[in-house]
């Protein structure tokens, strides 16, 4: 299977492709929870200066 | 008031403000003008190559030049905010936007005058007995260049970047414009020049839908 | 989560199935031998590219004429899935078209049209990520992408009417013409596990376009009690003064 290189280069595109971007999606939600729980915090807390 | 009414009137203040400025008319010719010179050093334009080439090479050059000029279209109006001055005046929506695009296509078309048999001296292409017909051509193209254009100029003023958003937006939706107007061109610059009528078909065609879209969509761009 | 988790071994299951399939299922090619079993992959990410795309366009029109938040994250979720599986496709063809053909590629009407539908799309990811507000990000995406829409009939047409007109530098034999039955049943799982696949990226993206709506909110809220608090200290040391 002299052209198996071929087949295995586009295998591992397709999953690289995909696995890219979930692990995207994945990062980009994680830091964008954090954030609005930070947001959510300032929100509720007791403000000091009344 | 009626839309082509407002569309003169706003067409008319788009011709004003070109004539007291005089600065997209010149620049846009002369933009267009260095794209083809720096062909010339791309490949040897000799006889038969030009034939081959020159029309996809001019129809590059107008849609470069186009993509530039149709910034300052809505980009302009930025500036002194007259952009909300414009979208308050009890005028619909499509009629700003026909008035801008039909500015635009003089603005192009007369581009398009002054550069063609500049080009054709340069290459040494023949326009006998085809003028009419290529600037039959001219203005479809060019209708289809604008009509997108404009709407896209609309759009990129909404956003950063625009100078690089529009051409970025507006070149990869005009290539069958680009494909039908360089081939019906070509088939006007052969030793039996022929108007192409599935190509020219097809330029009216993309220009009554592009119109059409952009008649049912422009109120959506213009509101805030 | 229960869901989450048993979509999530479903899609194992199929990619699984479906890779082996391809691998070592389905019958070697006549000519192509072991290269062919690109296009089990490359064929579904096509489909998928498709009805991604056509998802874009619905969420577009439904946008504007609703104007439900929803719509605009569905819209971009289907752009980047389709704009990812027309990656693939461009990626896996040449590789594809490599060894067969002996050329990485042709300017052939299919293969150019779909790389002008992938300049379009990027573009309209690009856009998004150049209007700030998200109001009118909404809305003029939305204008873009149906325009962008209406133009891919058009690219595929004049691509067409054109490459007939010049000769063809390779003739596009693919193997879809005379599939052999055990191909064809391949050729389907393979499908179904690169939609599947690609349906929960997209819902997984549509979710992150809803919280990132939702932070938008919050931020703003934030940053209004923040200066509602400024302003208040203000008032305060000036009546001290």
């Amino acid at each position: 299977m002299e052209n198996f290189r071929f087949l295995f280069t586009a295998w591992m595109a397709v999953w690289a492709v995909f696995f890219v971007y979930e692990f995207s999606i994945a990062r980009r939600m994680s830091r964008l929870k954090s954030e609005m729980a930070e947001l959510k915090q300032r929100l509720h807390e007791p403000r000091t200066d009344r | 008031m009626g839309t082509a009414r407002a569309a003169t009137i706003i067409l008319g203040k788009e011709l004003r403000t070109e004539l007291r400025a005089r600065e997209l008319l010149s620049t846009t010719i002369v933009f267009a003008l260095i794209v083809i010179v720096l062909f010339s050093f791309a490949f040897d334009p000799t006889a038969a190559e030009t034939r081959r080439y020159g029309p996809g090479l001019l129809w590059i050059a107008f849609l470069f030049a186009g993509s530039l000029m149709l910034n300052p279209s809505f980009a302009r109006e930025q500036a002194n905010d007259t952009w909300s001055a414009l979208r308050s005046a009890p005028v619909p929506g499509f009629a700003i936007l026909l008035g801008k695009m039909l500015a635009n296509l003089i603005f192009l078309l007369l581009t398009e005058i002054v550069l063609a048999p500049v080009f054709c001296v340069l290459y040494n292409i023949s326009l006998a007995g085809i003028v009419w017909r290529l600037a039959a051509v001219l203005a479809l193209g060019t209708l289809g260049i604008v009509a997108t254009g404009t709407v896209f100029s609309a759009i990129a003023a909404q956003a950063r970047m625009r100078e690089m958003l529009l051409p970025l937006l507006l070149l990869p939706i005009l290539t069958p414009v680009l494909i039908a107007a360089v081939e019906a061109t070509a088939g006007l610059m052969t030793d039996e020049p022929v108007l192409d009528r599935t190509w020219v078909t097809f330029l009216v065609g993309f220009d009554v839908v592009f119109i059409t879209a952009s008649w049912l969509l422009c109120d959506y761009l213009m509101e805030e | 989560m229960k869901w989450r988790i048993a979509c999530t071994m479903i899609a194992a299951a199929l990619m699984f199935s479906a890779g082996y399939a391809a691998l070592f299922v389905a019958p070697d090619e006549a000519t192509m031998h072991a290269v062919m079993r690109i296009f089990y992959m490359h064929l579904p990410s096509w489909i998928a590219m498709f009805l991604a795309l056509s998802l874009v366009f619905v969420a577009n029109v439904a946008y504007l004429v609703t104007r439900k938040v929803k719509w605009d994250c569905l819209g971009v979720a289907g752009a980047e899935v389709g704009v990812a599986c027309c990656t693939i496709g461009l990626i896996t063809g040449p590789l594809w078209a490599k060894p067969v053909w002996g050329i990485w590629w042709t300017w052939d009407a299919r293969l150019t049209s779909t790389f002008v539908l992938w300049l379009m799309y990027i573009a309209y990811l690009l856009l998004r990520g150049l209007v700030e507000e998200p109001g009118r990000k909404a809305v003029i995406s939305a204008v873009f992408g149906i325009f962008a829409f209406l133009d891919v009939p058009l690219v595929y047409l004049s691509n067409r009417l054109w490459r007939t007109q010049h000769p063809q530098p390779v003739i596009l034999g693919g193997p879809g013409s005379g599939l052999d039955p055990v191909m064809g049943k391949v050729l389907l799982l393979c499908v179904v596990a690169i939609c599947w696949v690609m349906a929960m990226a997209l819902v997984d993206r549509y979710r992150l376009e809803l919280l990132r709506h939702e932070a938008d909110g919050l931020r703003v809220e934030a940053d209004s009690l923040q200066s509602e608090a400024t302003n208040f200290n203000g008032i305060a040391a000036s009546k001290e003064l």
